[in-house]
Formats: C-alpha cells, sequence, structure tokens
C-alpha cells in the first residue's frame, strides 16, 4: 500500500490502539488471578520448606521492610503447636547476575538448636542452564544450607572462605543466594527478638563473651508491622 | 507449493537457524541445555503462528513505510498478552517458560517471517508457514541445546551421564558460538545431498 | 551472644529500615559493559549485526556508531518514560510495546538524520538501519537499565558502554573476517560457519576479562 502521511499516522496510530486496549484489557483480566497464583505459591512455598504435619496450619506473618525490600516471617503452627517459621526474604545486600533472588527458608527448632529445614527459590532471572540451576532440587547451594544449623555457615562462596558450594560457573549468582539465606536467617533472628546488634557484628567473633545490649525492640517492630 | 511442503519447507530447505540465520540471539542464549532450547521454540512458534495470521491480515490496510513498527507492535502485544495469559492460567508451563517469553519481541525470525512470508500470503498458508518455521526452529534449538548440555554438563535432558569433569566452557558463551559453528558446517553437508 | 556469622549491612539493615547496595562505581559499570559483560560475547544480544555488518571494518565502525547513537538516545528515552508516564499510571504492562515503538521511531528519525547528512554513510548503512529495530540490543539495555533501577546518568553511562562494547567487538571481529576471506577456509565452513566459530574464539579471549571488576 502506497504510504502517505494521514495514512502513516492514521493506521500506526490505529494498530497501537487497539494493541494497547488489548494488553490492557487482558492485563485487567489477569491481574487478579496472577496475584492469586503468586500468594498461593508463596503460601504452598511456606509449607513446602517446613517439614510435613497433621491439622489446619496457623500462618502468622511478620513483615519488616527495609527501604525496598520486604522480609515475611512466617510462624507456622498446626494444633497450637510450633511447627517451624518460614521466611521470606530477597538478597538484600547481594545482586544476582540479572536480579535480586527471592528465596523462601523453612528453619525448624530442635533441643535448642536452630535448622535450615528447606529451601526453595521464588524469584530468580539467573541464566538458563547456569545460575538457574538453583531452583532445581538437590543443587549445591541448597545442599551447603539445608539440615545445617545457620548459625555455623558462613554466608560467602566456598572460595570465599564461605560454607556456599558454588553453582557451576556462576559465583556471582551464588553470592546471592547465600546473601539471600543470610537474610532470611536475620529476619528469623529478628522475629524473636534475638538479632544481634550492628556493633556486635563489626567486632564479629572476637569478643564472643561479652554481654551486649541490643538496640532492637522486636516486640515493638513487630507490633508496628504486623498491620500487613 | 503445496500445504505439506510449506511446513516441511521451514525444517530443512528454510530451516530458520542453520538456512536462514535467524534469531541468533535467543538461539545463542537460551541453548545452555536441551530442554532450555525446546522450550524456547515452542514459545516463539506459538508467537510466529498468531503474529503470522495477524500480520497477513492486516496487510492490506499497513502502508510500507510504517510496516515494520506496525509488525512490531503487533508482535510485541502479543508477547505481552501470551506473558500475562500464561502467567494467570497455566503458572506451571509459565515457571519454566517464562524466562524466554520477553525474548521473543526481538526475535528477528517472527519480523523476518513477517515481511518474507505473511505480508504476501493468505491467512491460512501463514500459519502453516508459523508452524513449519516454529517446528524447525524447536528442532534447531533443541539440537544445540542438547550438544551443549552433553559436552558442557556431561547430561542429556537434565539426565546426567558424566557432570563435574566436562568442559564448561561449552555452556558459557564462547561454547554457544563453536556448537552452532560446527552443527551449521555439519547441516549443510547433510542437507547438500 | 556467640558467634556472629550476619554481616553488618545485613543487620543494620533490620535496625534501621535502609540498606546499602552494593556500590558500583561507574568506572565498575563502563569496564563491566564494554569488557567483561560484552553484549554481544558474553550476553548475546545484538547477534545478526554482529553477523551480518561485521564483513568491513569501515562499515562495522559506521555500524557501532549508528548503534551507540540509537542506544544512548533510546535509554534516555525509555528511562524517561518509565519514570515519569509507566509507573505513575501504573501501565508498567505496556513496557515493551512502548520501548519497541520509542526504538522504532528513533531509528527512523536517525535514518532521515543521516541520509542528509552524511550520504555515503547511509549508503553504506542503508539497509542495516532498519535492523537496529530488531538488534536485541537495544531493547534488552533499555529494560536492563530500567530492570536493575539505575539512575539516569547511570543508565546514560550504561547504555553508552554497553554501545562501544558493541563497536568493539564489531570491529575486532570485521578486522579478523577481512582477514579471513584471504585464507584458504574449507569448503563446507564458509561464510557464517567459520564466523561463528572465529565469534567463538573471540568470546574466549573475553572470558578473560572476568572477575576483573564488580558487576552492575
Amino acid at each position: 500500500m502506497k504510504s502517505s502521511l494521514l495514512n502513516m499516522v492514521l493506521v500506526l496510530f490505529g494498530i497501537t490502539a487497539v494493541a494497547a486496549f488489548l494488553v490492557g484489557v487482558v492485563n485487567n483480566i489477569t491481574k487478579d488471578t496472577i496475584a492469586q497464583t503468586e500468594q498461593k505459591n508463596k503460601d504452598l512455598a511456606k509449607l513446602e520448606v517446613l517439614p510435613a504435619f497433621e491439622g489446619e496450619a496457623e500462618l502468622r506473618d511478620t513483615v519488616r521492610r527495609i527501604g525496598d525490600f520486604e522480609i515475611n516471617v512466617t510462624t507456622v503452627k498446626a494444633n497450637g503447636v510450633l511447627v517451624g517459621y518460614a521466611v521470606e526474604a530477597p538478597s538484600i545486600t547481594r545482586n544476582g547476575y540479572a536480579d535480586r533472588i527471592n528465596l523462601m527458608v523453612g528453619f525448624v527448632e530442635k533441643n535448642d538448636t536452630t535448622i535450615i529445614n528447606g529451601i526453595k527459590v521464588l524469584k530468580q532471572s539467573e541464566t538458563p542452564g547456569l545460575g538457574a540451576n538453583m531452583t532445581k532440587e538437590g543443587n549445591s547451594l541448597e545442599r551447603s544450607a539445608v539440615g545445617k544449623e545457620p548459625k555455623t555457615l558462613a554466608f560467602a562462596v566456598s572460595k570465599e572462605g564461605g560454607s556456599f558450594d558454588a553453582l557451576t560457573g556462576s559465583t556471582i549468582s551464588s553470592r546471592a543466594y547465600a546473601n539471600a539465606v543470610e537474610t532470611a536467617y536475620a529476619g528469623y533472628l529478628w522475629a524473636k527478638g534475638e538479632l544481634p546488634s550492628a556493633e556486635d557484628a563489626m567486632s564479629g567473633a572476637t569478643k564472643p563473651n561479652e554481654e551486649q545490649t541490643t538496640n532492637v525492640e522486636p516486640e515493638a517492630q513487630k507490633g508496628e508491622q504486623n498491620n500487613e | 507449493m503445496s500445504k505439506l511442503q510449506i511446513i516441511t519447507k521451514g525444517i530443512l530447505k528454510d530451516n530458520p537457524t542453520f538456512v536462514l540465520i535467524l534469531g541468533m540471539c535467543p538461539t545463542l542464549g537460551v541453548t545452555s541445555s536441551a530442554i532450555n532450547g525446546m522450550g524456547m521454540g515452542v514459545a516463539t512458534m506459538v508467537v510466529l503462528i498468531m503474529s503470522n495470521m495477524v500480520i497477513s491480515l492486516i496487510k492490506g490496510i499497513v502502508p510500507d513505510k510504517v510496516r515494520i513498527p506496525a509488525f512490531i507492535v503487533v508482535i510485541a502485544s502479543f508477547v505481552t498478552i501470551i506473558e500475562m495469559l500464561m502467567k494467570a492460567y497455566v503458572p506451571s508451563l509459565y515457571a519454566s517458560l517464562g524466562v524466554f517469553i520477553p525474548l521473543i519481541v526481538v526475535n528477528c525470525i517472527i519480523l523476518g517471517r513477517a515481511e518474507a512470508f505473511a505480508s504476501k500470503n493468505s491467512i491460512f498458508d501463514s500459519a502453516l508457514d508459523g508452524v513449519g518455521i516454529g517446528l524447525g526452529f524447536t528442532l534447531s534449538l533443541t539440537a544445540i541445546g542438547a550438544v551443549r548440555e552433553m559436552l558442557g554438563a556431561g547430561s542429556i535432558f537434565g539426565y546426567s551421564f558424566a557432570s563435574d569433569v566436562m568442559p564448561l566452557l561449552f555452556i558459557l558463551a564462547p561454547g554457544g558460538f563453536l556448537v552452532l559453528g560446527y552443527l551449521m558446517v555439519l547441516f549443510n553437508k547433510i542437507a547438500k545431498r | 551472644m556467640g558467634e556472629i556469622n550476619i554481616s553488618k549491612e545485613v543487620i543494620q539493615g533490620f535496625v534501621d529500615g535502609t540498606v546499602s547496595v552494593e556500590a558500583i562505581t561507574l568506572f565498575a559499570i563502563i569496564i563491566g559493559a564494554i569488557f567483561v559483560n560484552n553484549v554481544v560475547l558474553s550476553q548475546f544480544l545484538g547477534i545478526c549485526p554482529f553477523l551480518g555488518v561485521s564483513s568491513k571494518v569501515e562499515t562495522s565502525a559506521g555500524m557501532g556508531m549508528a548503534v551507540t547513537f540509537v542506544m544512548a538516545l533510546s535509554a534516555v528515552v525509555t528511562w524517561s518514560l518509565q519514570h515519569f508516564i509507566l509507573v505513575p499510571f501504573g501501565i508498567e504492562y505496556m513496557q515493551t510495546i512502548v520501548f519497541i515503538l520509542v526504538i522504532a521511531a528513533l531509528v527512523q528519525m536517525v535514518e532521515i538524520v543521516l541520509k542528509k547528512v552524511s550520504p555515503s554513510l547511509y549508503q553504506a548503512l542503508g539497509i542495516f538501519l532498519p535492523l537496529i529495530t530488531t538488534n536485541c540490543a537495544v531493547l534488552g539495555v533499555a529494560i536492563i537499565a530500567v530492570q536493575k533501577d539505575f539512575d539516569l546518568l547511570t543508565t546514560v553511562v550504561y547504555s553508552v558502554s554497553i554501545a562501544f562494547g558493541f563497536a568493539l567487538a564489531l570491529v575486532l571481529f570485521a578486522g579478523i573476517r577481512e582477514r579471513l576471506e584471504v585464507e584458504d577456509v574449507p569448503q563446507g565452513m564458509r561464510g557464517v560457519p567459520i564466523a561463528l566459530i572465529t565469534a567463538g574464539l573471540l568470546a574466549m579471549a573475553f572470558m578473560g576479562f572476568a572477575n576483573v571488576v564488580p558487576l552492575p
């Protein structure tokens, strides 16, 4: 068809308008379903990272916002008995290769120790075949953390002296993964009111026996954030 | 050209990857494993069939000079719509194919076929062309993915046979170029006979 | 309290609700985008023009320039659209359509300008210019810049560096291909196959830059 300024503008405008309209309509139709599916997946993931239990689950969320990030600690109880904590956390201080990584990490408490019961990747956009392998069951990152006591882990990849065996060829993705587990662990401690103070972390293990006052008041913060 | 020929030519004679050399970016980007190659191929095929049909439908009203922008808008909206529909109604499929979908927008195969075929042929033939080229693309990508996965990770479709000892290079970027290059030589050799 | 294995940045985050994300200097972005994460040789974006326009050093330098211009311009425009229109109106789902339209329009504009300013370059690049529209690198960079939440300055620096990386790969590759022309390449490998294998070797060389700087 011959081009004139008028028909060029009209046709392009028409096509764009129709396209924008259709995309908008589909977006409106699917928006709620997508949100529901995402919520359902998250709820499923919460149960997946915790041990199986009998009876009705009782979930209570404690949310902490840090900048644009959200750490969601869910206390899971069944018949009034604590099953564990499912913590949804992004890698707050480390970027993956493409984007931040979101994990669901399950913590259970047994005989005074805390153990990471399971990890599920909620969101990642790493390279298929490399970093994206973190979603595979039984990958080296998962093996490095699941079943371990988080307080014994060093949240870095093994070639940097950490406890996480990096995925082959994906050090950056693996670092972000370790960071997300670290954030989740911090979130778990925070929700329980056991998060060490920043000064404590700075001095690290050098003065382990000294009494430290914490400047975090989790009870008060819980109150603020609980209305999420 | 018979209807069957339109489909089969996409697999050998007009193979998008090895003969037409279209859509190289997704071809190299996602073929680090066989299953990824297949996923990208199928996702592309669906978009290709639909965009071919719509472009064939609107070919009469689009002025030449704004052809490319107009086609691209059609393709981009299709991709967006498919992404949203998949996310909402087949989330499990989206979880495995999701990452490839936005990449389809810039896959020159779609625009290439829109230009070369759909803008000159009937809706039905254009759909068949989409099926043929889509199949050819899927097969090529699966083959490249399979070779790279076998050489680089020691597994095929995720079933591992010799992990840890394989040269990772084949999964990384250079391996993509090398495997595609050598497979192209092989393809030309077979196709010429 | 025992040994503390959580970094102070993470704890600080829980204490005051702010977190210092790994600071990336502009220098790291520039080096990362040109060498470490070369758009063509490691991210597989913009392969079509890379294979199509790389038979002569001169044309590839011209193509590199055209892409740099379009990429920088489109990154600025798409960034502004994202932050001043798409996000405020809550229509982020229109991102792909809007971005690709902007790029198509910009390419058309560059074509018209080039025709007036430098007819010889236009002659050489003529058929490849429309191809920039489908140069996935241009859309890719626009989307990555938005995804990574870069500010405007970083976006410009990043997209120009990516474009330089593209131009560098293209010119290097064209240089190798010019030499290949006169070599005795086996029959079945002539043309694209040998080009791909050469690109593979070039990509291997670029792998040497890995871990030089923290990636953006």
